[in-house]
């Protein structure tokens, strides 16, 4: 075929379907990388709250209520969910020398019981949710669905919020003070302890979000919490923890590498290539693009 | 006078013993099998389908009088579709347990490993769901049985039926990346080559991909009428949700093998799943006596639709009755014998067992997916899809 | 050198001893009776916890977590039934998988020392996931469905001959090796080499203003781990008959993880310990519940929030007090009055 026919029927839906799998795993990795970013924590368990959230979807939808409203209900409901998370199993590991290790310990037990939980609760069989919003468009002999479409808007939406909440407001100070210095920021009257629980929660919440989000998309299931814990923390760790810009640009470009790699070569090598990718940043540059949170 | 009643007493005491131990005498020890099948992690719907196919065959059994009048008990152990968790467990079954019989394990790697196991324990096995060529051809056992159909089968019956549905159709291939997802591209490859295919192209996909839409610029350059996949699980939900999504299930058909479409993730495939067709060894839209009878007790006892995992897994255990009785007892030997060349009725017909190569035939279905029902539009006679004996090990 | 580690590794020598009784004992019923399943699984269980031993190596005394041991594990499986399918020679396939791992855990060390902590179990987690996912597709390995057929070797020690499959004959055979494995890492950590990487654990950054270097001592606590995991994943296939890729995969590397949580991190004997507590306790539990995952993450979770140090981290300073009291001047005092320079033992996990 010739190079214009290729670059319209191929490449560019492929830069387009890229883009659309980018967003949800910046969704995913977007929780995370706060987390590490201001608790110093790796929540293993992360993959398995995006599941409670998508499961959470699927059930409430069941009982009729409306996706839209689903949106905001899911990340409320799970914000105790996370404070809860925090409070018995984060805090009292957190002090020890060997914090990294032990909260990663604890999250990964967690996240072998949150799986069964699921199965038990849920049943092992595959669900998918009705796609809200169906159909699909026609851009420049692109064909798209139109769901892929909303989730590109709605997860750039949702980063911005985020940032501006990090960035613009007086809480985000609170919580980026609290990432840098936690002992000066308690002394200047941030309640340290509270900001702590709550970011967790709130990360928590995002990755229920992305949950309900990506149901319709990538189907329900209870092993569904290792889908992207790869990439995630591999996006963590190439955006730099922390870093909320890191986490876009690290996971728009992971994906799209991705997307592009597997027209020239075989599919199997793309999770050599992301995992090469996480080892050389971690080795030749630790923090990242963009470094930490507080630092940012 | 004491002596007499002291002599009473123990007369007394003699006649029931030998009352009861007449009565324990009738008492038959149970048959047992052993059944190490997944029961948690990724192929929990397989075990558990497996599972209500063989209670549901011992309840009959048994009700019915059980084998050669002892009754059936089975025993169930959980093999985490890890080859290594199975063989334990199966070592358990035979030397803990002592079952007679062993059943269960789901992929095939399990398979082998237990066969393996088998020969080593003297003692007798049968898959009911692993449809590897492999495990009763290059890699047989004189102590496995396979009552399931196999990939060869399913492909054969398939390519025969879309030689006749599409002539000449222009087939492209996504599988997922593992000697499983390969070997039955390959299979299906060979036999619809044969009769007429054209193929317009092959990707394989990392198992557990998430997002199939990579590989759609590749299918649309193809421009195929048909595409092959031998996915299965959740990324069949994705593979077939994303092809829908993007407007390709309007001039392409899709077929597949038989694991892809099951009672495990139809419904969340929903729409997306009409029109898919694949050769398998049975449908519960199969339309004989046993087959609604079947179909009819199973949705009764478990409030779900027999798939073709519970189907063989009840199929089996009429097998290995009408074996041991034929044999006499659960001598191996003996019962290996009755096997070979056995044939008996199930819900999907009559199947006979390949003496050859364990393996057994029975007449492949074609089914479409009409509605989110399986109907059939084909069938092939046992003989013509059963394909060579390829087993050299005995 | 007699310090508080040297007491608290003797102290780890008494249950080592322990262990290699009540395993004598077991074997000597189980002869006597005639079991199979039971003197297989229990040899299953030490073979497991040489794995966890190679992990305790790495966490307990350099403080490196390592997510991916399997992978050593399932390499020296893999050379030892590659060279059993065509030798049937023990030592051989020994040998070779030893070479193997060895090698391999120099191209893994190279790229995981680079880093530390986190970053570290990181990059070991997705070095076992690469690497599993490659003898997943290679079709010459047996791709998928592994390789079965290996055969049951006899093996010569000297004058004796001893069969694999016999199960009471194996199981004496893995638990030398396995126990050989145990004495010679805990004779490592008894060298001066053990000491600076006891150092490295307590205070990383102080250790190159002393004269030693950081990285080779890290790299070479990561070699002994891949041999020590290396050998014993080479003893499975001659106990199974057949070896498959998940042996590789991340839930192997995690159950050692948690044999070494839950047995006594920094103790060596509290992984094997550990491991066989995990191996009995899964069948147990598995025979009664599907959800045997809840039940074992659970108990995993509150080893690590209530019992940092585990079960032998638990019981060991008790025994270092009965070993101790007769020899030691400082014996006498009670525990919390010693001075805290000689406190160099209490390295937590």
């Amino acid at each position: 075929m010739t190079a214009l026919d290729y670059l319209q029927f191929v490449l560019a839906p492929q830069v387009v379907n890229g883009l659309a799998l980018g967003v949800a795993v910046v969704l995913v990795a977007l929780g995370l990388t706060i987390i590490f970013g201001l608790l110093d924590v790796i929540n293993m368990s992360h993959g398995e709250f995006y599941a409670v959230g998508a499961y959470a979807g699927l059930a409430l939808g069941a009982a009729h209520i409306n996706f839209w409203f689903l949106l905001v209900l899911v990340p409320v409901l799970m914000l105790p969910l996370g404070m809860l998370t925090e409070r018995l199993l984060i805090r009292p590991v957190f002090h020890s020398r060997d914090r990294h290790v032990t909260t990663l310990l604890v999250t990964f037990g967690l996240a072998l019981i949150a799986e069964d939980l699921l199965k038990l609760a849920f049943g092992p069989n595959t669900q998918r949710p009705a796609t809200p919003i169906p159909g699909a468009s026609e851009l420049f002999g692109i064909i798209l669905p139109n769901y892929r479409l909303f989730l590109i808007g709605i997860g750039a939406a949702i980063v911005a919020a985020v940032a501006f909440v990090v960035y613009r407001t007086r809480l985000g100070a609170m919580v980026r003070a609290a990432a840098y210095d936690r002992h000066m920021a308690a002394s200047l009257g941030v309640p340290v302890s509270l900001v702590y629980s709550g970011t967790f929660a709130f990360g928590v919440a995002l990755a229920g979000l992305a949950g309900v989000l990506l149901a319709p998309v990538y189907s329900v299931f209870p092993t569904m919490g290792r889908d992207f814990i790869l990439l995630a923390f591999t996006v963590v760790i190439v955006g730099g923890m922390g870093s909320i810009w890191g986490a876009v640009v690290a996971g728009l470009l992971l994906t799209q590498v991705q997307a592009l790699a597997s027209l020239v070569i075989s599919p199997v090598w793309t999770d050599p290539i992301v995992f090469g990718t996480m080892v050389a940043f971690l080795v030749f540059r630790p923090q990242g693009l963009f470094g930490k949170l507080g630092h940012a | 006078m004491m002596k007499m009643s002291y002599k009473a007493a123990l007369l007394g005491a003699l006649a029931a013993t030998a009352l009861s131990g007449g009565a324990l005498a009738q008492q038959p020890a149970p048959i047992k099998v052993g059944v190490v099948t997944p029961l948690s992690g990724t192929y929990t719907p397989i075990g558990q389908q497996v599972r209500w196919g063989l209670e549901l065959a011992a309840k009959e059994i048994n009700a019915a009088g059980g084998i050669a009048g002892r009754p059936v008990a089975l025993v169930f152990e959980d093999e985490e579709a890890n080859p290594s968790v199975a063989v334990q467990k199966a070592e358990k079954l035979f030397q803990v347990e002592n079952v007679d019989f062993l059943t269960g394990t789901v992929n095939s790697g399990s398979t082998l490993a237990v066969a393996q196991l088998a020969e080593r324990n003297k003692k007798l096995a049968a898959t009911t769901v692993s449809f590897a060529d492999s495990i009763t051809a290059d890699k047989c056992s004189p102590n496995m049985f396979r009552v399931n159909a196999r990939a060869g089968q399913q492909s054969l019956a398939l390519a025969a039926w879309l030689a006749k549905d599409k002539p000449k159709a222009k087939v492209f291939y996504l599988g997922p990346d593992y000697e499983m997802g390969r070997s039955t591209v390959a299979a299906f490859k060979a036999s619809a080559e044969q009769t007429g295919a054209q193929t317009t192209g092959e990707v394989f996909a990392p198992l557990d991909s998430k997002d199939y839409t990579q590989y759609f610029g590749q299918i649309r350059a193809a421009r195929p009428q048909v595409i092959y996949t031998s996915v299965a699980g959740n990324d069949t939900v994705r593979l077939l949700t994303q092809l829908q999504d993007f407007g390709l299930l309007g001039t392409v058909s899709v077929v597949g093998a038989s694991g892809t479409v099951t009672s495990q993730n139809i419904s969340a495939i929903g729409g997306a799943a009409e029109g898919f067709a694949t050769g398998v060894g049975y449908s519960p839209q199969i339309d004989s006596p046993e087959n609604k009878t079947f179909v009819a007790a199973f949705r009764g006892a478990y409030k779900a639709d027999p798939d073709l995992y519970g189907a063989d897994s009840y199929g089996l255990l009429f097998a290995y009755k009408a074996a041991v009785e034929k044999a006499g007892g659960t001598d191996t030997d003996k019962v290996r014998a009755a096997l070979e060349g056995l044939t008996w009725n199930t819900p999907q017909g009559e199947k006979t067992i390949r003496a050859g190569d364990h393996q057994a035939m029975q007449p492949m279905y074609v089914v479409r997916i009409d509605k989110g029902k399986f109907d059939i539009v084909d069938k092939v006679a046992a003989d013509a899809a059963i394909g060579p004996d390829t087993c050299t090990r005995f | 050198m007699h310090d508080r580690l040297t007491l608290s590794m003797r102290a780890s020598h008494v249950l080592a001893l322990l262990l290699v009784a009540g395993a004598l004992g077991a074997a000597a019923i189980g002869a006597a009776v005639g079991d199979t399943f039971y003197l297989r699984l229990a040899t299953e269980a030490l073979i497991f916890a040489g794995l966890a031993l190679s992990v305790d190596l790495l966490l307990g005394y350099s403080g490196a977590l390592s997510l991916g041991q399997a992978l050593y594990f399932g390499i020296g499986a893999y050379t030892s039934a590659l060279v059993l399918m065509h030798v049937p020679s023990f030592w051989l396939a020994m040998a070779t998988a030893g070479a193997a791992s060895l090698a391999a855990a120099l191209v893994g060390g190279l790229i995981a020392n680079r880093v530390r902590g986190v970053y570290f179990a990181l990059i070991t987690f997705g070095m076992a996931q690469v690497c599993a996912k490659v003898v997943y597709n290679t079709r010459e390995l047996g791709a998928s469905d592994g390789m079965i057929g290996i055969p049951v070797i006899d093996i010569g020690l000297g004058p004796f001959s001893v069969s694999a499959g016999s199960p009471a004959g194996f199981f004496l055979v893995v638990l030398a090796v396995i126990m050989l494995l145990y004495a010679a890492s805990a004779y490592l950590l008894d060298t001066p080499f053990g000491r600076v990487l006891t150092a490295i654990k307590a205070n990383e950054k102080r250790v190159p203003f002393l004269g030693y270097s950081v990285w080779r001592a890290r790299m070479v606590c990561y070699l002994a781990a891949g041999l020590v995991a290396g050998l014993s994943g080479a003893l499975y296939p001659m106990l199974r008959g057949f070896v498959s890729p998940e042996l590789m995969f991340f839930m192997t590397s995690g159950n050692a993880v948690i044999s070494v949580i839950l047995g006594g991190v920094g103790t060596l004997v509290g992984a094997l310990y550990g491991s066989i507590f995990l191996v009995v306790m899964k069948s147990v539990v598995g025979s009664w519940t599907e959800h045997h995952l809840i039940v074992i993450g659970l108990l995993f979770m509150a080893g690590v929030l209530f019992l940092p140090k585990g079960v032998v981290g638990f019981v060991r300073p008790r025994i270092q007090h009965l070993i101790a009291r007769p020899r030691r001047p400082e014996a006498g005092r009670p525990p919390g009055t010693e001075p805290s320079h000689l406190k160099t033992e209490e390295v937590k996990p």
